[in-house]
């Protein structure tokens, strides 16, 4: 089975001291204004006569990237540049291909892209790749206080992650609308849930998928003709002059 | 080399810059040039980076730390994970250590005021003007007003105890450390209970009651880690907090407690305990001295009675002294760390101790821990001189009735040069303590700083007190230092021993207290108390630990095997009865309540509000707001107040408000809370500054120093920091 990496976390043992917020920015150069990764909170509502009962009053929910695999993002992007590393199930941006239209922004349910102001490409976590080059953990994961993120390849059975993840339940914080299938699970008892927002395509692939059926036809009748007029050209082999054919490019998504 | 730039550097531009050297202008952008010794990342080829090992200094709890070094730039730093104390961990403010050490806003060379103090107009001299002056102004003063006309304030880092020994060989005993506005109360109770100060075994408790204290927030470690593993492990925790703190919030039971009345709640669960008699009679006729007398005395403070004060349920006090006796001796009464809240805290605190005394916990596993023997031997020093025409006593002597003579009491310190009685205090010479931001009633020490002939301030950055003073020296980072050893107490995780070496070396002109101050002593004859180096002191801190400077070397660390538990089995109590003291035997003598006697806090005055203070998780008191990366988590600090109470005064969240107390006011936002008692309001610290220097944060929020009223601790001398009410408006426009 191919490699995924993923996070499992146990929110119940976050403090919300930022630490992972923070290693993250110096580790990944992030600028002032903008995070690859959060915490999120819960909050009680002191309004309910028995909100004291709860065992757990107030909950952080550390997150970032989910490495979906389902990644909406993929999906949104025209160049190829946002895409799924088969190697290790990692979502990527290539920097070299992003124009940085920032099509994959609205596009990822949970606000884990930003635009770079500098580099002008959209950036998003990744899993700290170089640390992982050097056979470090993500400097999110290593410094946490609690060790709330556990992370690894949960394809691998003996993996703290999935040990982790065998040992308890589980769930994915999701979009019922847009569900990306993420690869970061949260043991079961993890608030809030309801956060992440529908993903928003972009208009032009909102349009291809209405006009992409009428558009493969008139490409195919279009290859059509081309075949017919080669056909033409070799049976009847004769010296007609080069003809200026159209070529659509169409992009397999 | 000139170069106008004045705005303020984020840390990566400005590492990009200083290959060039040149870098911001520091306060004001008045300065002239500088030079930052990073080297040119411009034309770097990639080379492996380099681990080093260091210890953090952003905070007091000194975490094991590995630094990534590439081209000879730190560009990461991660926990080391061999270090047990804090649990292979970094937090935030260990993360931000970088932007220290890269701060644009960093002192860079010794600065001489030019204009008023306050003025911010500042000429750059050398380091041999800055010693001689600093040396002959100290030496005039000493010569005018005796040597203990010099106040020395020595801060808590690992140099600071060369500023001990400076203010011994210069021959002032007039010193004050940070502990008077932090934990001298906490310390006095449990000295004055067990006669030691305890550290508390968290990983191992099974139920543990947290008042007056925030560890989720205010990071201790190993505590705060072992506090959520213990959680983990199915420990209970209870909080008493008038604020839903991050810790009440992650508790079992959350109490939001009248301010002021804790020792009502602990006098309770004695009364409770003892008249059910859920303590362990063998252990408490072994170990114990007093039981008959406190059980007497705790007659009267019952429950009901106790719910009256503190407004916690009698079911609950009754409940919660139940389960807690039934846990013992697994079960802890947090000991806390900042105690520097009421006119009586160390008597709360004592209350507390109390309680821990009768649940049986001390020295067993879970329950409160003796000191570890760490092993550091102290170097052999010259006898310091003797000065006879010095006065009998310090300043403060007698202004609190036990007050640690080593510690002082900065309050009374400042009540006394500001009356210059019973003797003038001309001078003052400041190590990494910054009272105007931190000590309560800002504008008494400003009235003192008036009475000072000269005031020297040794900082990494331009703090409030800095900016002050007369002559301001660049100190630089611990990432930059070489350090004693020094020994650290890890309760259950370890007893240990670190000592940092310069991870890079030492950015522009700034210099390490250690040189400073041997620097000074060779102007004014005192050479021969500083002839030596840090290699050949740190050969003597290590004589009886062998192993220890190579382990330092490989892991970061070295851990003394010594013995955990069971530390006092055989021994004799460091108290006057020999015994753990409920009764207080030394208190009765010399006319202290030997039992805490409950006293009713002020009742707030109409509409006005009790101001409680307390830290979070990116701040270390005021010293880290300015850091680029903490600030962005918190850029400014607001007042949290219940909505409720703020609908009484009209107040709509995020409104621009005044509040103003007797020792001064401020201006701020209002953040609307539930997590807040109606009577109650609170403020992060560190904001408010005077200081230009500080340039994320100056024009930001309101300061507490400014607010809050100068109270002391009558035993222990320490700052009363929750006695002050405020009054709150909304700020009109003008």
């Amino acid at each position: 089975m191919n490699k995924q990496l993923a996070m499992v976390i146990d929110s119940s043992a976050c403090i919300d001291c930022k630490a992972c917020t923070l290693a993250c920015k110096v580790e990944n150069n992030v600028p002032e204004g903008k995070w690859r990764n959060w915490v999120k909170r819960s909050e009680p509502d002191f309004n309910k006569p028995d909100w004291m009962d709860h065992a757990t009053f107030v909950h952080f929910q550390p997150g970032g990237c989910m490495h979906c695999e389902v990644p909406t993002c993929v999906q949104a992007c025209p160049t190829g540049a946002t895409y799924k590393n088969e190697k290790d199930g990692a979502v990527k941006v290539d920097p070299k291909l992003c124009i940085g239209c920032g099509s994959c922004i609205p596009a990822c349910p949970y606000g884990a892209r930003y635009l770079h102001p500098a580099k002008h490409i959209v950036d998003k976590c990744d899993y700290c790749e170089k640390r992982r080059e050097r056979g470090e953990l993500p400097a999110c994961v290593i410094t946490c206080p609690t060790k709330a993120r556990v992370f690894g390849d949960i394809n691998d059975p003996k993996s703290d992650a999935a040990l982790l993840l065998k040992k308890n339940q589980s769930v994915r914080v999701i979009n019922k609308e847009s569900d990306t299938k993420p690869n970061m699970y949260y043991l079961s008892t993890t608030a809030p849930l309801n956060w992440p927002v529908k993903a928003r395509m972009p208009d032009a692939i909102q349009l291809w998928k209405l006009t992409g059926p009428l558009i493969w036809g008139i490409v195919g009748l279009n290859a059509l003709g081309v075949l017919l007029m080669l056909g033409k050209q070799l049976l009847m082999n004769d010296k007609a002059p080069e003809t200026d054919e159209s070529h659509e490019e169409t992009r397999q998504s | 080399m000139t170069s106008p730039i004045e705005i303020p550097l984020s840390r990566r531009s400005f590492l990009k810059w200083s290959g060039a050297a040149t870098a911001a202008a520091a306060v004001g952008g008045k300065a002239p040039v500088l030079y930052a010794l990073t080297p040119d990342e411009s034309n770097k080829t990639s080379v492996k980076p380099e681990s080093r090992y260091s210890v953090c200094g952003m905070c007091l709890n000194a975490c094991g730390l590995v630094a990534r070094v590439e081209n000879g730039v730190i560009t990461k730093l991660d926990p080391n994970q061999k270090f047990l104390k804090s649990r292979g961990m970094l937090c935030a403010r260990g993360n931000a250590g970088i932007q220290q050490l890269y701060d644009p806003d960093r002192l860079k060379y010794p600065l001489l005021r030019k204009g008023e103090r306050g003025e911010g107009k500042w000429e750059r001299i050398s380091w041999d003007q800055a010693l001689d002056l600093a040396a002959a102004k100290m030496s005039e003063i000493a010569k005018k007003y005796t040597r203990c006309g010099v106040m020395f304030t020595p801060g808590s880092d690992s140099q600071s105890l060369f500023v001990h020994w400076f203010a011994e060989v210069f021959g002032s005993y007039n010193v004050t450390t940070h502990e008077s506005s932090c934990l001298l109360s906490r310390n006095r109770a449990y000295l004055d209970t067990f006669g030691e100060v305890p550290f508390a075994d968290i990983l191992h408790t099974k139920y543990i009651i947290i008042v007056g204290a925030n560890p989720f927030e205010a990071i201790i470690t190993p505590d705060t880690i072992d506090l959520m593993t213990a959680k983990k492990n199915g420990c209970k925790i209870v909080v008493l907090d008038p604020r839903f703190t991050k810790t009440a919030g992650l508790a079992h039971e959350w109490h939001p407690v009248r301010p002021g009345t804790d020792m009502a709640f602990f006098l309770a669960l004695c009364q409770v305990i003892t008249s059910e008699k859920l303590y362990n009679e063998t252990y408490a006729q072994e170990k114990l001295s007093g039981l008959e007398q406190l059980t007497e005395h705790v007659r009267q403070y019952s429950p009901e009675w106790a719910e009256k004060e503190c407004e916690i349920p009698a079911a609950d006090i009754r409940r919660i002294a139940r389960e807690l006796s039934a846990a013992a001796p697994t079960a802890i009464v947090y000991p806390g760390r900042r105690t520097s809240d009421y006119v009586n805290s160390t008597q709360i605190r004592r209350s507390m101790a109390i309680v821990n005394a009768l649940l049986g916990n001390w020295d067993t596993p879970g329950g409160l821990l003796a000191a570890r023997q760490v092993g550091l031997s102290g170097p052999e020093l010259p006898e310091a001189p003797f000065y006879d025409d010095n006065p009998e006593n310090r300043l403060d002597k007698g202004m609190a009735h036990m007050m640690f003579e080593e510690e002082g009491a900065f309050k009374h310190m400042r009540d006394a040069i500001i009356a210059q009685k019973p003797y003038p205090v001309k001078g003052w010479f400041i190590y990494r303590y910054n009272p105007l931001q931190s000590a309560a009633n800002r504008q008494k020490t400003i009235e003192m700083i008036k009475q000072l002939d000269f005031v020297v301030t040794v900082d990494i950055a331009m703090s409030d007190t800095a900016w002050m003073s007369d002559l301001v020296l660049p100190a630089p980072s611990v990432l930059e230092r070489q350090d004693p050893a020094s020994g650290l107490q890890g309760s259950a995780a370890c007893a240990c021993v670190v000592a940092r070496d310069p991870v890079v070396p030492a950015l522009f002109e700034s210099r390490p207290i250690f040189e400073i101050l041997k620097g000074l002593a060779g102007r004014m004859k005192l050479a021969e108390y500083f002839d030596f180096t840090m290699e050949q002191y740190r050969k003597q801190q290590f004589k009886l630990l062998p192993d220890a400077a190579r382990a330092i070397q490989e892991d970061g660390v070295y851990y003394n095997p010594s013995k955990l538990y069971g530390i006092y089995e055989g021994k004799i109590y460091k108290t006057l009865s020999k015994k753990i003291e409920l009764y207080n035997e030394r208190y009765a003598r010399e006319g202290v309540d030997p039992l805490p006697v409950y006293q009713p806090p002020k009742p707030n005055p109409v509409n006005q509000f009790r101001l409680v203070v307390g830290r979070n998780a990116y701040f270390t008191h005021c010293t880290t707001q300015n850091n680029a990366l903490l600030n962005e988590l918190m850029p400014d600090n607001s007042l949290w107040m219940h909505p409720m109470a703020a609908k009484k005064l009209g107040l709509k969240d995020g409104e621009r408000i005044e509040v103003t107390s007797k020792a001064g006011k401020g201006e701020l936002s209002v953040s609307l809370n539930n997590g807040i008692r109606e009577d109650t309001v609170y403020m992060a610290s560190g904001f408010g500054v005077l200081s230009k220097g500080l340039t994320r944060i100056y024009g930001k929020g309101a300061c507490i120093a400014e607010l809050i009223e100068d109270y002391a601790d009558a035993i222990s001398g320490n700052m009363a920091m929750h006695e002050t009410f405020i009054q709150v408006a909304r700020k009109v426009a003008v």
